[in-house]
């Protein structure tokens, strides 16, 4: 087998990982899982090519503005659409077709701003896609430095659920009304969530774009893949969603190739099947029994 | 008596209208009208719409892949009627299979899960499906599509297109009644139970899982047969009219119509499929404008046109409403049960590093009245949890009635007699309270699917025999007067003597009260303390979970103290509530100096 397509599998993992990951951010304090996830990646991908190449900011501010941006827009979507729903019935899921309406207004209002046609975005300075050869592989410094930022990520917002304020995002996941007795304060938490959890996937955004180009039709794709990733690695794990992220990744290139690029979503649909067939709960989870 | 009349018939009478003008509606049209052909067309989404609110209004999961299944429809038949010649009537009996088949295998994991899984997993799956439409060319000829498929036959009499309307009509008149029928049964109270208090469904014995397969099934074959008629209809069936847009377009319809209303989807599809046909100037700004309309009706109009219909209506015929006819205050007679006794020893159960429950024994006899207090957080809900199947056990044996029940599921338990309440009821706030209690008979009517969704005429008095004796508990506690009220507006303390009717309604033969008496005022007391000693009185056994001791102390014969998930006391009220240890443990020093 050609072993580019694990290159490709990495590549590909690392962005999904990371998808999986804002998913998990959102969903820790408030149990919603985000619809429109994948267009706030592609949001932040697009604004960051605006700002880099339209308007001409160095990358760190274009950086800086896109990922206060799309927070932004997180926190706005949490506001409008979530929490009025939570409001009215914790155990209800009208949020799928809230969360699921803020995605088409998100992707048409931005198709409609910049049209269909991908924005190329290079890499910062020192990184490049520029290939070269190493033990057999062809790699470039993007694609590694993509795979070491992507782990170090992981490794960084786990440190942050050690500290209290992470903490307290726990105990609302764990018992809301519990942790409003402790003196947390769920809607901050969730408010907080939403922003932080639309900033990293603005971030995601960013890092996919050198890769599949800046475009509105990234979404879609981006979200399955992400709620692959999230579903296999056990919802709300991100250490899972990591390994998922991967698995993914590399599953998809494989199947790609055994088959024909056609399969790449088909191969991904299956394997979330048997794993959740096999496993509810994912890989990485334990079974919750809570129930009243 | 006359105005009451008026306000029952009259929305009949539009119904029925609607249906008599939908029904004459061809002699007025040319064969190859535009009309002819939209209205046929607007029937067709109409059966796969009522399909998806059955699933989506009624059971809470909602399909983001609905044209999938329509699309599995429209290709079978396509394929099947072009490539190998056969009869619509076969291929459209296959079509719903393959639907129902294909969603199936994608769905199944879901159903064990979140409701929110089954969104996402249907979105792929139809993201997926039109991916393969065009890898399997050799199957399904790419981009180009299956043409010419022929009109449907009947002893060689080709179907015209006025013929061709009357069949997707009579399709979409038969696909609303089986829903109606569905809806107002037993089924689809436990779908309603699923959607806002899985415990709920838990308790009476309907299984969450085979409730939302079940509404699965029955809206894809909905989808699948809405396929087929499609593909007759439009003689051309490609990948391009089966786009993720036109799932949105789907829940859009249902959301827009009303979810769980009746005739949401009919409206919906009234409404947004001839709104466009005006609007065609602004084609680029559709997805857009459903985007904006999904969110503005979730937020302000959740049960969407049809609800606002009806509350509109509701509001004119209160005002004209005749008061409820004063009813007796005699107790109902209730024939006696024959308790269950529950057995339990060496129970443990962890969350974590908490021993929730450590080596607990308790024996309720068949008959008793056996209650368990302690403090809070001292395992006496988990008890309950853990004897209910709601939690596995990690240790220990559940014997109910002599069957070891340790391991079953909640479901399985509840359908061996066993009644059970909730520190806060789960009713179904949108149901009225007799079908809350009706809910309660779940397990006992024996009506099969079949018959309930023909409503032959075993199923339709089984109903009313079922009405009559939930409204004979709904007297029995005293409750009688809020029986067609919505559960949601009755108060708080008549919601809890509601889920001890909706346990009588099952036939239970051990109840589980949890904390029945939490909330309740000095008057609703006083009936829950002779409301408990009827029923005790009727056979059946109680355990009951409760800090309020002079209730306790008046009804039960045994108490059992927990402290920590360990037993501290137990033994008669009298000894218990003199032990030392327990005044102490449980109530503290202030109670001990009052007390004495």
């Amino acid at each position: 087998m050609d072993p580019d397509i694990l290159v490709r599998g990495l590549t590909a993992g690392s962005l999904y990982a990371l998808v999986a990951v804002s998913f998990n951010i959102l969903y820790r304090p408030t149990n919603v899982f985000n619809f429109a996830q994948g267009e706030l990646v592609m949001l932040g991908a697009m604004l960051f090519a605006a700002g880099k190449s339209t308007v001409g900011l160095p990358w760190p501010l274009a950086l800086l503005a896109t990922l206060a941006a799309v927070g932004t827009l997180g926190l706005a979507e949490e506001f409008i659409a979530v929490a009025p729903i939570l409001a009215r019935s914790k155990t209800g899921t009208g949020w799928v077709i809230t969360t699921l309406a803020i995605s088409l207004i998100v992707s048409n209002l931005v198709g409609w701003i910049w049209g269909p046609d991908p924005i190329l975005v290079k890499p910062p300075a020192p990184l490049s896609l520029d290939t070269f050869e190493f033990a057999g592989l062809r790699l470039n410094s993007y694609v590694i430095a993509l795979a070491a930022l992507t782990i170090a990520l992981v490794a960084l917002i786990e440190r942050a659920y050690r500290t209290l304020q992470g903490k307290a995002v726990l105990a609302v996941a764990e018992d809301r009304e519990a942790a409003l007795l402790r003196g947390i304060n769920p809607a901050r938490l969730s408010r907080w969530s939403f922003f932080l959890g639309g900033a990293f996937a603005g971030l995601t955004g960013i890092l996919a774009a050198p890769i599949l180009y800046a475009s509105t039709s990234m979404g879609p794709a981006l979200l399955l893949k992400g709620f692959a990733a999230a579903a296999v690695g056990s919802i709300g794990n991100n250490r899972g969603a990591l390994i998922a992220g991967y698995l993914i990744g590399i599953t998809e290139a494989v199947g790609a190739s055994l088959l024909s690029p056609g399969y790449q979503e088909a191969v991904v649909f299956l394997v979330v099947l048997t794993v959740l067939l096999m496993r509810p709960q994912g890989l990485f989870g334990l079974a919750t029994t809570r129930t009243v | 008596m006359a105005a009451s009349r008026a306000t029952t018939l009259a929305p009949l009478i539009t119904q029925t209208a609607f249906v008599a003008v939908a029904c004459v509606f061809p002699l007025f049209v040319g064969s190859n009208s535009y009309a002819l052909y939209v209205a046929t067309q607007l029937g067709v989404y109409i059966i796969a719409a009522i399909g998806l609110n059955l699933l989506a209004g009624y059971a809470g999961q909602v399909s983001l892949g609905h044209a999938a299944f329509v699309a599995i429809g429209a290709y079978a038949t396509a394929l099947l009627m072009v490539d190998h010649a056969w009869s619509f009537w076969a291929a459209s009996l296959v079509s719903m299979a393959l639907a129902t088949g294909l969603g199936m295998l994608s769905a199944l994991p879901s159903f064990r899960l979140s409701t929110w899984y089954f969104a996402f997993i249907t979105l792929a799956f139809a993201l997926v499906f039109e991916k393969m439409i065009v890898e399997w060319r050799w199957l399904t000829k790419g981009f180009a599509g299956v043409i010419g498929v022929p009109a449907p036959r009947i002893f060689g009499y080709e179907f015209g297109p006025k013929i061709l309307y009357l069949l997707v009509f009579a399709s979409a008149v038969v696909a609303f009644l089986i829903v109606r029928n569905i809806v107002q049964s037993r089924f689809g109270r436990a779908f309603v139970a699923v959607r806002d208090a899985p415990a709920a469904a838990l308790a009476v014995g309907a299984s969450p899982q085979s409730m939302k397969m079940l509404a699965f099934v029955i809206a894809a074959a909905m989808a699948g047969a809405a396929g087929s008629l499609f593909a007759v209809q439009k003689t051309v069936v490609t990948p391009d009219d089966f786009t993720a847009d036109f799932s949105i377009f789907f829940v859009l319809t249902v959301v827009l119509g009303g979810l769980g209303t009746l005739w949401g989807p009919v409206i919906g599809a009234f409404v947004f499929f001839l709104i466009p046909e005006f609007l065609s100037s602004l084609q680029s700004w559709r997805m857009l404008i459903y985007g904006c309309l999904l969110l503005v009706l979730m937020l302000f109009a959740p049960h969407g046109l049809a609800g606002a219909l009806r509350q509109a209506w509701r509001r004119y015929a209160q005002t004209q409403k005749t008061p409820a006819a004063a009813r007796t205050d005699t107790p109902v007679e209730h024939v006696a049960v024959a308790g269950l006794a529950l057995e339990i020893t060496g129970l443990q159960k962890r969350f974590g590093g908490v021993a929730a429950l450590d080596d607990v024994e308790f024996i309720a006899p068949a008959g008793s009245c056996s209650a368990i207090v302690g403090p809070n957080g001292s395992g006496k809900t988990t008890l309950l949890n853990v004897s209910g199947g709601y939690y596995l056990a990690d240790a220990g044996s559940v014997r109910i009635g002599g069957v070891e029940t340790n391991g079953m599921s909640a479901q399985r338990i509840a359908a061996l007699g066993i009644g059970r309440t909730f520190q806060t009821p789960r009713l179904l706030n949108e149901l009225a309270v007799i079908e809350n209690v009706m809910l309660g008979a779940y397990r006992r009517e024996r009506a099969g699917f079949a018959s309930t969704a023909l409503r032959l005429p075993g199923a339709r008095a089984e109903t009313r025999r079922m009405r009559a004796e939930a409204l004979d508990h709904l007297e029995f506690v005293g409750v009688a007067d809020h029986a067609e009220d919505p559960a949601g507006e009755v108060p708080h303390g008549q919601q809890r003597l509601i889920e001890i009717a909706r346990a009588l309604m099952g036939g239970a033969r051990l109840i589980m009260l949890d904390e029945p008496a939490a909330g309740l005022s000095m008057t609703e007391l006083d009936r829950l303390d002779q409301l408990l000693v009827r029923i005790r009185k009727l056979g059946a056994t109680i355990v009951i979970v409760e800090h309020h001791l002079d209730l306790v102390a008046s009804i039960a014969s045994f108490v059992t103290v927990l402290d920590r998930g360990k037993i501290l006391a137990s033994g008669s009220p009298a000894d218990v509530f003199k032990d030392e240890r327990v005044l102490q443990a449980y109530m503290g020093d202030r109670a001990l100096r009052s007390g004495a």
